[in-house]
């Protein structure tokens, strides 16, 4: 009897494998794995991050009272509010009405009113690095975010605060509503439950956060409270700077996304039928800073003009950025109400000689150029960039004499007034086109206005309207005044908006990355 | 021997206080500001400001060096401006990481390295003492940074043989922490696909990483080698019929081994706190991605706080080769 015991249990070991690979292979299926250089993480309390690589993460762990359709960022949409009212205050302020909907922490408790106050307060409190939005920005103080009762809260803005500008802020990680109950348990030392949230998460999203392995891996598995499960039940964020070693992993089938790939394995990889190259969205502009007050290289409006004319933006796009980037040259960029992506300065180096001429510089200027190490928008190095545009600028003879400092140091050149000429990079702090008007046209907001003196009334006048403004149809007519104006009398030289390359086996459907950088992992699905 | 383990113990303070005042002094003149970076492009100047008044940023340079002081002799290394966390702590966390992989890339070059050197000393001018010549010229001539990415290139992505950047699988749950060493935990763990997958994970960047140092070895130990066997005593203990073997691993090899100590003794030093690049493209999560990403973002404690534990790590080393020294060689005695 004992020998036909050996063939029982090999089959029985058998089948236990193959259940074991099944077990596996719907494992693979179910968890999509990130790769991408997460080392800017250094929170996960909504509350406090003000990075990168926090917001698609707590974007899927917290829900906000309303959020942007998928990666269209024009509009809000309810999240946790099914809808909103806005009313006005006697004192010329205004009120939104939020009436929340059913939903469920992941700890198991209702999401009730009471929690966004607590969560709304919290911010201010604590007063981090993203505080700002709601002290300055919205001009909220504690107290301002009221339930009236268990599904409906209320937010009281001062006057001169738009609360269409609040709706938009409100969708970014700051608006994240947490379980108060649950965090208040675990606060330490005052801390407001900061350190228990880098390592457990308390919202309403459909995911919640299972660990935080420093410089290794994020992990988020789904909530079991959410209404609707979702077809990826794990995603994970590893760590990887090196964008070769994401390629590799990507090849491999280690990882399912990749984050960081150069402009050249982008190209390549938009040529494998095993990878889909996706060109997503982003707010950033790559710009150049002249400096504008009196007696500096720029003061007078034609040479800033010849600058822009001679400044050869489609060949950098197409040669340097192999296509990662869009013409841009207002301040508004694609995507955001009031973009303006009109062609003010068609690349014309006659136009730009003829207004150095104008300007009696006909004799040529040097200035100096400073730029970051390092890569700018779109992944070319800052270096090449930069000796791109020095050669356009040598054909009207300005010499730029490139000077190269961590962006650090160059930043703090340049908030100083100190900055003759600049390549740098900018990025609204929140998705609303005052996020941008308000620091680039108006000198007081001690922004990019400030940083290029150019102290220009009817910009300063045109954003602080458009500001305030709470109708659409005029505020967009401020917006497009206002782009038109900054654009032919500004001091900046738009280069270029880039676009965030990222790359995935062709397994992955449905991933989106909004300009905000906010990722609807429900939305993915892998195929086996 | 115990009152020199006291008295280099004592120095030690010194060298710790003198990596601590040159990596201070550095950071304070280089001309650049850390709250500049930390708060990123956008800050306006009252944000800048608070944040220097926070982090005693603003204070004096000499000011700010005391404070540190006074702290690090209550054993604190201050915050990191990054994280906002204890460096004690990061540390703590990124630090096994590191020595895991050191002690990998350690125990290759000991593994391959030894038995070359002594093959080839055998074998002296000959085809095979050329090709283990011609080897170790070329691993101690390739840069780390092409060889990690040549070596994931072809054994992860082309062949398939090894796993590619990170410590685990993505798969695969990781074992609870202990020893933060990600081989160790799933052994003790009992998790053998863990413990599997980690120690596959860990071939390739304690390769890339041992890589020179197997070849510096190798030729260590055949020079090393080269000379002790041209000895007379080795001369004599053939002549007395004594085998090969016992000739080469008892007579020569144990004589050899004290050069190569030093030399051990300072590479295990320099892959602790050399692995910077190998950690940072295998995703290794260990002190060399932490330093790489601190100095990056101008977090001048966090960097400080490495270069101290480098530092200790280096001291200690030499210490415990003085150490051995002795075990080795009975006719060093320390008073």
């Amino acid at each position: 009897m004992a020998r036909f015991r050996i063939p029982w249990m090999v089959l029985m070991a058998l089948a236990a494998a193959s259940l074991g690979f099944g077990f596996a292979q719907s494992a693979r299926q179910q968890t999509l794995v990130i790769g991408g250089d997460w080392t800017d993480l250094i929170t996960l309390d909504p509350g406090v991050a003000y990075e990168f690589s926090p917001v698609p993460i707590l974007d899927n762990t917290y829900q906000r009272l309303v959020q942007f359709p998928g990666t269209d960022l024009s509009h809000v949409v309810p999240d946790a509010a099914q809808s909103w009212d806005i009313g006005s205050t006697p004192d010329g302020g205004s009120t939104i009405t939020f009436h929340l909907e059913d939903a469920t922490f992941s700890t198991g408790r209702p999401v009730t009113a009471q929690d966004v106050v607590w969560s709304f307060d919290r911010v201010i409190q604590i007063n981090g690095p993203s505080a700002f939005l709601f002290t300055d920005v919205a001009g909220m103080k504690v107290g301002s975010t009221k339930a009236l009762d268990d599904k409906t809260v209320q937010l009281t803005l001062p006057k001169g605060v738009n609360p269409q500008i609040v709706l938009n802020m409100l969708t970014f990680n700051i608006g994240g509503i947490m379980d108060a109950t649950e965090v208040k348990q675990h606060v330490q030392d005052n801390d407001y439950g900061q350190k228990w949230l880098n390592d457990h998460s308390a919202g309403s999203g459909p995911y919640m956060l299972d660990r935080w392995d420093r410089g290794s891996q994020v992990v988020l598995v789904v909530n079991p409270e959410y209404s609707n499960p979702p077809s990826i039940k794990r995603v994970i964020l590893r760590y990887m700077q090196e964008s070769n070693a994401q390629r590799a992993a990507i090849t491999s089938g280690e990882i399912d996304v990749a984050y960081n790939f150069t402009p050249d394995a982008f190209k390549q990889a938009q040529q494998d039928s095993d990878l889909k190259a996706i060109k997503t969205d982003t707010f950033q502009m790559t710009y150049l800073g002249m400096n504008s007050g009196p007696g500096a290289p720029f003061a007078d409006n034609r040479v800033r003009d010849a600058v822009r004319y001679a400044v050869d933006q489609g060949s950098i796009i197409d040669e340097l950025l192999g296509g990662l980037g869009r013409p841009m040259q207002t301040i508004i960029p694609a995507g955001l109400m009031g973009a303006d992506t009109t062609t003010y300065f068609p690349y014309d180096i006659e136009k730009a000689k003829q207004l150095m001429a104008d300007a009696g510089k006909s004799g040529g200027m040097s200035v100096e150029f400073l730029i970051p190490t390092g890569a700018c928008g779109g992944g070319v190095p800052c270096a090449d960039l930069a000796a791109k545009v020095q050669s356009d600028l040598a054909k009207i003879g300005i010499t730029a004499n490139i000077k190269q400092t961590t962006s650090a140091q160059l930043y703090t050149i340049y908030r100083q007034q100190a900055a003759e000429l600049v390549l740098a990079a900018w990025s609204p702090d929140y998705p609303d086109p005052n996020g941008n008007a308000s620091p680039l046209a108006d000198y007081n907001a001690k922004s990019l206005a400030w940083r290029n003196v150019w102290n220009d009334a009817t910009g300063t006048k045109l954003a602080t309207e458009a500001a305030v403004s709470t109708d659409p149809a005029q505020r967009k007519d401020l917006y497009a005044q206002l782009t038109k104006y900054v654009a032919q009398n500004g001091p900046f030289a738009m280069l270029y908006q880039p676009v965030y390359p990222i790359v995935t086996t062709a397994k992955v459907d449905g991933f989106a990355r909004s300009a905000q950088g906010d990722v609807d992992y429900t939305a993915i699905s892998k195929q086996p | 021997m115990l009152a020199f383990l006291l008295r280099r113990l004592g120095y030690l303070i010194f060298v710790v206080w003198g990596v601590g005042f040159a990596a201070f002094f550095i950071s304070h003149v280089v001309p650049t500001d850390p709250a500049a970076a930390a708060l990123g492009s956008n800050a306006r100047p009252a944000q800048i400001e608070a944040y220097r008044q926070k982090h005693g940023l603003d204070l004096p340079a000499y000011q700010q060096y005391v404070r540190y002081m006074v702290d690090l002799f209550k054993g604190d290394l201050g915050n990191s401006l990054r994280t906002q966390r204890p460096i004690l702590s990061d540390l703590r966390d990124f630090f096994p990481a590191t020595l895991e992989l050191t002690l990998g890339a350690m125990l290759f070059a000991v593994l391959f390295g030894v038995p070359t050197g002594v093959i080839a000393a055998l074998y002296q001018d000959r085809p095979m003492d050329l090709v283990v010549r011609s080897l170790a010229l070329m691993g101690g001539a390739t840069p780390v940074y092409w060889l990690a990415i040549l070596a994931l290139e072809l054994f992860h992505s082309r062949l398939g043989w090894l796993p590619g950047p990170g410590e685990l699988s993505p798969y695969l749950f990781e074992p609870h922490r202990v020893t933060g060493m990600m081989v160790v935990d799933a052994a003790i763990a009992g998790d053998w696909a863990a413990f599997g997958s980690a120690v596959r994970h860990l071939v390739l960047p304690a390769v890339v990483l041992g890589a020179f140092s197997t070849a510096l070895l190798a030729r260590m130990v055949r020079s090393a080698m080269l000379e002790v066997l041209s000895q007379d005593y080795v001369r004599t203990a053939r002549a007395k019929g004594v085998s090969g073997r016992v000739v080469v691993f008892k007579h020569a090899l144990r004589n050899a081994a004290l050069p190569v100590l030093t030399v051990m003794g300072s590479l295990l030093g320099s892959l602790l706190t050399g692995a910077v690049l190998t950690e940072t493209i295998f995703s290794w999560p260990g002190i060399g991605s932490y330093a790489t990403s601190s100095a990056i973002g101008l977090d001048f404690p966090a960097v400080m706080g490495v270069t101290l534990v480098a530092g200790l790590a280096y001291s200690l080393i030499n210490l415990l080769v003085d150490v051995l020294y002795a075990v080795f060689d009975p006719r060093i005695t320390y008073a």
